[in-house]
């Protein structure tokens, strides 16, 4: 076939009649002709009826053509109708399969994490509903910690209340329920905000020498700043205790939270002690528990504790009595008091002197067998269990728990992708600029926790320094799946839409997972590329999130919308 | 050109772009008949159409990404539509390679303009469609894009795969050919040569 040439005529009429032709009259009334030609044409039908009627018939024969397609309405089959809903029918077979996954994810957390220390903590005596409340909610550290479980409890409430509209969103009006949630996130802030705070009553000293002087009363909550810290007098509250050689020798009434380098308990405290000491000497009676991290702890034998002693300690010399049990992990462990319940101890090794009087079973996991003199008081013998330390990878639950853990994180992951996918995209994005996000990533990855840490002990920070650390704790999980992302464009190239992003992050986690699994049994290697991967993700994460934030600058004036190429005049526009 | 009653569904192309199923539903909906009645006027079967129909709108939700929102929704989903039509056609090899040489002659001939609309007057928008039936794939498949979704000469020369300058005349010698399954004079149907 040879090339062809421009079928349009230059001449454009039939050579006998000196009519236009068909085709430039076809042309003509498509608008398809250069100005010029067009011009040429119009002049040209002024003149000339028999082609004038021509452009009408073939205006009038486009017009029938349109009319004849579009007038018959042929309603949609039955099977398109049907197709919309098979194909979300078809998708709905992950919601099974995401909730499946995020049980497993759930059980996997409490079962390796939550529960073991929920059990531990009931058995050392707290004997409270669960570990959160225990710890931090019951007042322990803050007591506007109640005001916050009031505002995260209706939060949530408002959230869940958020979600069930935004599932019902096509029968309201668009918007609404981001509005509702919006709307009752702020009456519930402001409601807090408007409450008096429980924590107004606190007395807070500061100085070299900071105490409670004998005879001194103090009716509330004390805070107590220094270098020296001393309490002789009477504190009817809780004990906060900051110092670095510290004593307590009159009587709390409350409970003594501490962090100090060494610590003299010679007094009488009704409550619990929980504290992070070097050294703590406990000489005086201390009514309820005792939950220490410590170096070295000697309890001695004028020392009484009416509940129970969990400690994580290096040393541990337990001359005086302790009413209930003792949960133990430390080096060396000696007992020559008397302990009222069981012992559990974990450690390096226990030894049980001929003045040791238990009540309970003692169960000791140690690399040797406990030393028990033949003259302790002991219920029954100790239970020994040879501590083994067999590398994790020799395990094959290890795996298990591994492809459990892989597909949490993909759900997580997907969740993420499926709430925000246009800020997943940018994550994904700034990761693949390599230096700029691992920068920013080491600079977030140390320095976020830091400063969370510094807005903590400023205690009026605390609800700020919590929720920088679990932001930062989210974005450490999620600092994996960014990598995973990239990892997954490398092999497949970029996603286009949102399911093609989500398939390319979890082939990508899975790989970094395998890979990282071999790399993690090398200890430097491991933690090396751990923090390689973390530094990476969440510098992409916060790459984003500051492009997100920071002020664009947009040209002004307006948009005009540029003419399409090939512009031409011609005659009317077939209707 | 836009499909009668629709406004440019922009939300709703950015939401299903995020990959909401609701989004997606709706932009089904709405575009959905007119695509099937598209491939119907551009496809031999019914069940052709359908099938059609359903494949266009699976290939959209991985296209959806490419769609330039600046352009018009519709025009953009007719293309998508009339190139994944002519696919087919193409694949069933029964288009015919006739029709490619016949455009390297171009009708200059000035038919008769009364026999013409004598034609246009008789007949209906019912005959006008059994003809349509009747015509070479290329033919109808360039009417259809021209007449029922408005496609630019661009957009049919891209999809037809031939030049722009030659969409005029590939529309021409589809009007001659309707105009003989109309039953028209052959001086009409051959543009005027008889």
């Amino acid at each position: 076939m040879s090339e062809p040439t421009d079928p349009i005529s230059k001449e454009g009429k039939n050579r006998s009649t000196q009519h236009l032709d068909e085709m430039t009259c076809l042309l003509y009334v498509e608008r398809q002709l250069d100005r010029a030609r067009g011009q040429e044409v119009s002049a040209h039908t002024e003149d000339c009826a028999s082609c004038r009627t021509l452009l009408r018939a073939l205006e009038r024969e486009s017009r029938l053509l349109t009319r004849a397609m579009l007038e018959e309405d042929e309603p949609l089959p039955t099977r398109l109708a049907e197709f919309q809903e098979r194909a979300r029918r078809s998708l709905q077979w992950i919601w099974p399969a995401v909730l499946g996954l995020a049980a497993t994810g759930v059980y996997a957390l409490y079962t390796t994490y939550v529960e073991p220390w929920q059990r531990q903590l009931e058995q050392a005596g707290f004997g409270g509903t669960n570990l959160l409340s225990l710890m931090i909610f019951n007042g322990a550290l803050w007591k506007g910690w109640q005001s916050m479980v009031t505002f995260l409890e209706v939060l949530a409430l408002v959230t869940l209340g958020g979600f069930g509209l935004a599932l019902f969103r096509r029968r309201i009006r668009r918007g609404s329920a981001l509005a509702l949630v919006l709307a009752g996130f702020c009456a519930v802030a402001g409601a807090t905000v408007a409450l008096p705070s429980a924590a107004s009553a606190s007395e807070v000293r500061r100085g070299e020498s900071a105490g409670v002087s004998e005879g001194e009363t103090i009716k509330g909550d004390i805070f107590l700043f220094g270098e020296r810290v001393r309490i002789d007098g009477t504190v009817e509250g809780d004990v906060f205790l900051f110092g670095h050689d510290a004593s307590v020798n009159g009587h709390v009434k409350g409970d003594v939270f501490a962090f100090a380098q060494v610590l003299q308990m010679n007094g009488q405290v009704d409550g619990n002690i929980r504290m992070f000491i070097n050294t703590l000497t406990i000489r005086g009676t201390v009514a309820k528990n005792v939950l220490a991290f410590v170096e070295r702890l000697e309890l001695e034998s004028a020392a009484k504790v009416g509940g129970s002693v969990t400690t994580f300690v290096q040393s541990f010399a337990l001359d005086g009595s302790v009413g209930r049990d003792v949960l133990i992990f430390s080096k060396h462990l000696t007992v020559s008091g008397k302990v009222g319940g069981e012992i559990k101890a974990k450690g390096d090794a226990l030894t049980i002197n001929s003045s040791a009087e238990v009540d309970g079973p003692i169960y000791f996991e140690g690399k040797n067998p406990a030393d028990v003199s033949a003259k302790a008081k002991l219920a029954s013998p100790v239970q020994y269990h040879k501590m083994e330390r067999k590398p994790r990878y020799m395990e094959g639950h290890y795996y298990v728990w591994r492809v459990i853990w892989t597909a949490a994180f993909i759900l997580f992951g997907m969740v993420l992708c499926l709430l925000a996918p246009k800020f997943a995209e940018e994550a994904i994005r700034s990761a693949e600029l390599y230096a700029a996000p691992i920068g920013l990533g080491v600079l977030v990855f140390f320095g976020v926790p830091i400063a969370a840490i510094i807005a903590c002990i400023t205690v009026v920070g605390i609800p700020l320094g919590v929720l920088t650390l679990g932001f930062w704790m989210l974005m450490v999980c999620s600092a994996e799946l960014v990598v995973g992302a990239v990892v997954g464009d490398w092999i497949l190239g970029r996603a286009r839409d949102t399911w093609g992003m989500i398939g390319r992050m979890s082939l990508g986690f899975v790989i970094v997972r395998i890979a990282y699994t071999a790399i993690e049994q090398v200890h430097v290697a491991g933690l090396l590329v751990g923090i390689g991967i973390w530094t990476w993700g969440m510098g992409a994460i916060s790459l984003a999130l500051y492009r997100r934030l920071a002020p664009v600058v947009t040209p002004s004036g307006p948009y005009t919308q540029p003419l399409p190429p090939g512009t031409t005049v011609g005659g009317v526009q077939p209707a | 050109m836009s499909v009668p009653g629709i406004t440019e569904p922009t939300e709703a192309i950015a939401q299903a772009r995020a990959g909401d199923a609701e989004a997606w539903g709706r932009l089904y909906h709405d575009y959905a008949p007119a695509i099937f009645r598209f491939c119907r006027r551009a496809l031999p079967t019914r069940e052709d159409a359908e099938d059609a129909t359903m494949e266009i709108f699976m290939k959209l939700k991985d296209k959806l990404s490419q769609y330039d929102q600046t352009r018009s929704f519709s025009a953009w989903l007719y293309k998508v539509a009339a190139n994944h039509c002519w696919d087919i056609l193409r694949r069933r090899r029964i288009r015919q390679d006739k029709e490619t040489d016949d455009l390297e002659s171009v009708p200059l001939e000035h038919p008769e303009p009364s026999q013409l609309e004598k034609l246009i007057e008789e007949r209906s928008s019912e005959e006008v469609r059994r003809a349509l039936e009747k015509l070479g794939t290329r033919a109808r498949m360039a009417l259809v894009m021209r007449y029922y979704s408005d496609m630019t000469y661009d957009e049919i020369a891209d999809a037809l795969g031939v030049r722009r300058a030659f969409v005029g005349v590939v529309l021409l010698r589809a009007r001659h050919e309707l105009r003989q399954a109309l039953g028209g004079s052959s001086a009409l149907a051959a543009g005027g040569k008889a």
